[in-house]
Parts: C-alpha cells; structure tokens; sequence
C-alpha cells in the first residue's frame, strides 16, 4: 500500500513539471490569441529556433545554465518582434480578414523551421549537463533537478507576467486592447506598441519553453511540434483564457503522466486528443469558461 | 521521361488534395491542419484492405473514403458548433494522435518503418483523370447551394445565420466533403508510391497545402490548382536549392500575404466566358495601341 502512495506522489511530480512548462508554451499563445484573436501558429518553431540560439551562442561555449534560457528569452522575444513585423503588421493596419493571421502565422513557422533546418540539417543536439547532481531525493519521491528548476522557472515566470498584466500601466493597455482594439485606440493607447509588447512576451516565452523542452527531450528541428500540447492545454482550458490555459496545462501535464505509466507514451497523443474531444463536447468554453465568439 | 511522368503524376495527385483543401479553406474559411492525417488514413486504409484482407482496389478505395469520413465526422462533430480556430487546433491535435497510432499499431501499418509491399496500381492516365474528377466535383461544389452557403459563412458567420442558413451543417458537410477527396488522393498516393510511412503526413503537409491555394488565391479554384501545380513543381526545378525551399515558399506567400491578399489569381476564375472576356479586352487594347 505504502508503495502505490510512493508511486502516485511521483506520478504527481513529475505531472507538474511537464505541466508546468506545457503552461508556459500554452500562455506565450494564449496572449497573441487574447489580444489579436487568432491562433499563432509559428509559436512552435520559435520555440525551436530559440532553443538552439542559446544552445549555439551559449550552451556550446560552456557558460552554464542561465546565459542559456537569458540567450534563448531574448532570442524569442526579438525574433518574435521581427516576425510581427514581417508577417502581422499589415494585416492588422489593413483589417483584413483575420483568416490571413493564420495562413501568415503558418508560413512564419515554416520559415523559422526552415531556417533552423538550414543550420542544423536533420541532426540530434544535447544540451550539455547543466546540473552535478541530476536528481534530488525528497522522502520517497525522486525529483529530477531539471524538473524542479522546471516548476520553479515557470512559476516566476508566470507570476511575473500576472503581475505585469493585472498590476502595470502597461498591463492594463494590453487587456485593454483584448477587449476592443478600435475603442482602445481611441482612449490613447497606442494598440501597435501594445501589440509590439505582447508578442516580445510570448517570444520570451517560447524561449524560455524551448530550452526545457530542449532539457528534457533533445533539440532537433521539429522540437517545435510539441507546441500541440499548448494548443491541447489551451483547448481544455478555455481559449484565449490565461489562467484557464494554466490550469489546462497542469491537468494535461498530470494526465500524461498518468497515462504513460499505465498504457506507455506511444499511445499517449490519443488518449490527450480524445480527452480533447470529449471536453469540447462537454464543456465547449473549457475549463476558464471563456467562450470568445467569432466576431460579426 | 519516366522521370517527368512520375513527376506529373506526384504533381496531379498533390492537386487532388488540394482541391480538397479548397473546399474547406477556400471555400468555407476554415483551416484543417490534420488534413494530410486524412490522407494518411485513405492511404493505409485502403493498403491494409488490399494487401491483408484482399479486398480489390476500387472496392477499397471506397472503403478508405468511407472509413475517413466516419473518422472525419467524429472530429468534425465537436468542433463544427465552435469558433473557427478550434477546427485548425483540433485537427492538429488529431494529426498528432494519427501519427502515433500508426506508428504504435505496428502489426497493422508497420510502425515507423513504414507499411510496404502495395501492389502499383496507379497510372498516370488514372491520375490525371482522378485530378479531372475531382476538379470538377468541386467547382460543381462550389456554384452548388452548398458552394454559395459555405462561400455565406466565409464572409460572414452571423450574417449567414441570419439568413437561415444552418451553420453547423454547411460546416460540417464542406469538412467531409473535403476529407473525402483528400482520402482519396491518400489511396491514390498509397498506390503509387507502393509504399507509406507515418512521418510524411504531418502537419507540415497539410500547412503546405494551405499555403498552395493561399498563394493561387484563395477564392478561385484555377488559383488553388495553378498554386498546386507551381509550389508542388517548384522543387523539382530547385533540385539544388531543396534546403532553402521552404524558406523561399515562406517569402513568396508573405510577399503575396501582404501585398495582394487575394492570391495571384484574385476571384479570377478559368471558364470560356472569361476566357472571352480576355480574349476580347486584349484586343481592345491592341485596337487602341494601333490608333495611337
């Protein structure tokens, strides 16, 4: 009996620590949904592309842990920026239809894959080891320490970024602009600096969700893939919901966990996907409750 | 000129997919980026039916449509009563779920390396009227009630409401519809080829396509299918330069994005009417030039 107890303290763990960086892929898209009201597709292979920024201009030369996620935070947020610049800004200024966001979003990724594809062909790169001790022993549960600078990682940064958007001037611009573009424009808030703001956010984010995706798994081109789970944790908790996205993402990290111990991780992406449908059937507006209409 | 040939044969098959993602894309304003998933499961489908169970080939085909558009519904139903977005997240998460299934049932497909030894049954004549067909179907489709309905959503979901037109329905029956001719494209693939592996049906695929009827433009289907023709052929021509070609496709459609939202070929449809149209307003303008 004392055994199972062990076993499902460990699965709950390691649940979080998925979770938690499965929190952060699905907020850095969230925030994009929230205020520019489309799914940003390319979130993916930024993800990847400033992954293997700070595993090349950082990890590589030996510095340690945290130039890496500094080097891969800004990667993002400034490629990011520049990919707004390239690919969203026109649309925005023009309001064409918001269909054009999509296709953009995709073929951005495309090119960021691209140019990841060119740098590195189809290999397979480890970051190197960052930590002398990889496991730290808590009772019976064994923490992996990459796991647990995971957790704690995100939640600063998540904590951070609630702080920025609940409490700050700049902050309130931000939701301002979610709630209504035009009207906030009109109140004197400058809607493409706000804009420019939020995606420097979320590129920042997938950066630094892309070096613990890299930690965790190892970094090849289509790391970016695993922005599904974000997509998936964004579903289930209600889309363009920030905390519903978070809670989404924990309960998707904890039934992942779960699942592989009992059925294995090849079948995993099925049980999430029908977990996906069913909650869509059930509770459409996900977890948060948040059910943003296709606008007239 | 067997190279050319197969060339064109690939390239045709493209544009059966294709078409179908016009249907969906084009037509109705949703984005699938499970599409190619669908190709997969018509593929194995009618694989599996042929080489294990012995079915004949045509019965099969019809089968593997069949089966995909079952499966289609299935993640059609939840979805279609949405926002838009959640189809394209869906059908992503769906791909994923294809991918490891395929790669987990390894008694059925093969696993991840790959399900081999279906007999060759496509011809290049076979592809070329399968492209026809399908063509055909959906520009019938697409001047259809159906066609107008999905073309009334697109534009504008509420208004389309308003005027008694049962959203979820139109949604739902352009989403088959399109699952069926990408299905079938997949069992035309399946048999050309001889041989499929999970991994070239991912969302990179599907994304592909999105971006062929995007960058012909996205309210004509001559655009979608010229975009297929070009962007499928491109790579054969840019044998060297395969590194860069997604990079170089990435460019093109921003540039297209940004500067002429509507695709290279606008509304601009292939028929003899406009054709004559054409025909007459460049000789006008010679007309004119010769005066001056």
């Amino acid at each position: 009996m004392k055994g199972g107890h062990t076993v499902s303290l460990q699965i709950v763990v390691n649940g979080l620590a998925t979770g938690s960086v499965y929190a952060l892929i699905a907020t850095g898209f969230s925030l994009i949904f929230n205020v520019l009201k489309f799914s940003n597709f390319s979130h993916g292979a930024l993800m990847t592309l400033s992954a293997f920024a700070g595993y090349f201009i950082a990890a590589q030369r030996g510095l340690g842990l945290i130039p890496t996620v500094l080097v891969a935070m800004v990667t993002g947020a400034l490629v990011a920026l520049a990919g707004e610049f390239i690919a969203f800004r026109r649309i925005t200024l023009h309001n064409t239809s918001p269909v054009y966001f999509f296709v953009s979003s995709i073929t951005l990724g495309t090119m960021f894959e691209g140019i990841v594809t060119v740098k590195v062909g189809a290999n397979f790169y480890n970051y190197p080891q960052f930590f002398q001790n990889a496991t730290i022993k808590l009772g019976n549960v064994v923490i992996s320490t990459s796991d647990l600078l995971m957790f704690c990682c995100s939640a600063v940064a998540l904590l951070v970024l609630a702080y920025i958007i609940q409490k700050t001037r700049v902050g309130r611009g931000l939701r301002s602009v979610s709630f209504d573009r035009d009207t906030a424009s009109l109140m004197g808030i400058d809607v493409t600096r706000t804009i420019q703001f939020t995606f420097l956010v979320s590129g920042a984010l997938a950066g630094l969700a892309g070096v613990f995706l890299g930690i965790n798994y190892t970094l090849y081109p289509t790391l970016g893939s695993l922005v599904v789970k974000g997509f998936i944790a964004s579903v289930i908790g209600g889309l363009g919901s920030l905390s519903g996205a978070i809670i989404g993402a924990v309960l998707l990290g904890l039934i992942e966990t779960l699942s592989i111990s009992m059925v294995g991780s090849g079948y995993t992406p099925v049980i999430t996907f029908l977990l996906m449908l069913v909650f869509l059937l059930v509770r459409p507006s996900g977890i948060a409750g948040s059910n943003i209409q296709e606008k007239a | 000129m067997a190279l050319y040939l197969s060339i064109f044969t690939q390239i045709l098959i493209t544009i059966v997919a294709v078409s179908g993602v016009y249907v969906l894309t084009g037509l109705t304003g949703m984005f699938s980026l499970g599409q190619a998933a669908f190709m997969a499961v018509g593929s194995y489908a009618s694989g599996i039916l042929v080489v294990k169970l012995g079915v004949p080939f045509p019965l099969a085909c019809v089968l593997a449509v069949i089966i995909a558009v079952a499966i289609g519904y299935v993640v059609g139903f939840p979805t279609v009563r949405l926002r838009r977005d959640y189809i394209s997240l869906v059908t992503l998460g769906f791909g994923e779920a294809i991918t490891a299934l395929l790669n987990r049932a390894t008694k059925l497909t093969g696993g991840a390396s790959g399900f081999i030894g279906i007999p060759k049954k496509t011809t290049f004549l076979m592809a070329l009227l399968s492209a026809i067909a399908a063509i055909a179907l959906v520009s019938w489709f697409k001047t259809s009630k159906y066609g107008r309905q999905c073309i009334a959503v697109r534009s504008d979901e509420l208004a389309a409401k308003a005027m008694g037109i049962n959203v979820p329905k139109v949604k739902m029956t352009a989403f088959l519809f399109s699952v069926a001719v990408t299905a079938f494209s997949g069992c035309l693939y399946a048999f050309y080829i001889t041989y499929v592996d999970p991994t070239i049906f991912g969302w990179k695929k599907s994304a592909d396509w999105v971006i062929m009827v995007f960058f012909g433009g996205v309210n004509s289907l001559t655009g979608s299918v010229a975009g297929a023709f070009i962007l499928s052929g491109l790579p054969e021509l840019l044998r060297s330069l395969d590194q860069y070609r997604s990079i170089i496709y990435a460019i093109l459609v921003l540039l297209i994005i940004n500067f002429k939202p509507s695709g290279i070929f606008g509304e601009w449809e292939l028929t003899f009417g406009n054709l004559k149209k054409l025909g007459s307003r460049r000789s006008r303008k010679a007309l004119k030039e010769g005066k001056n």
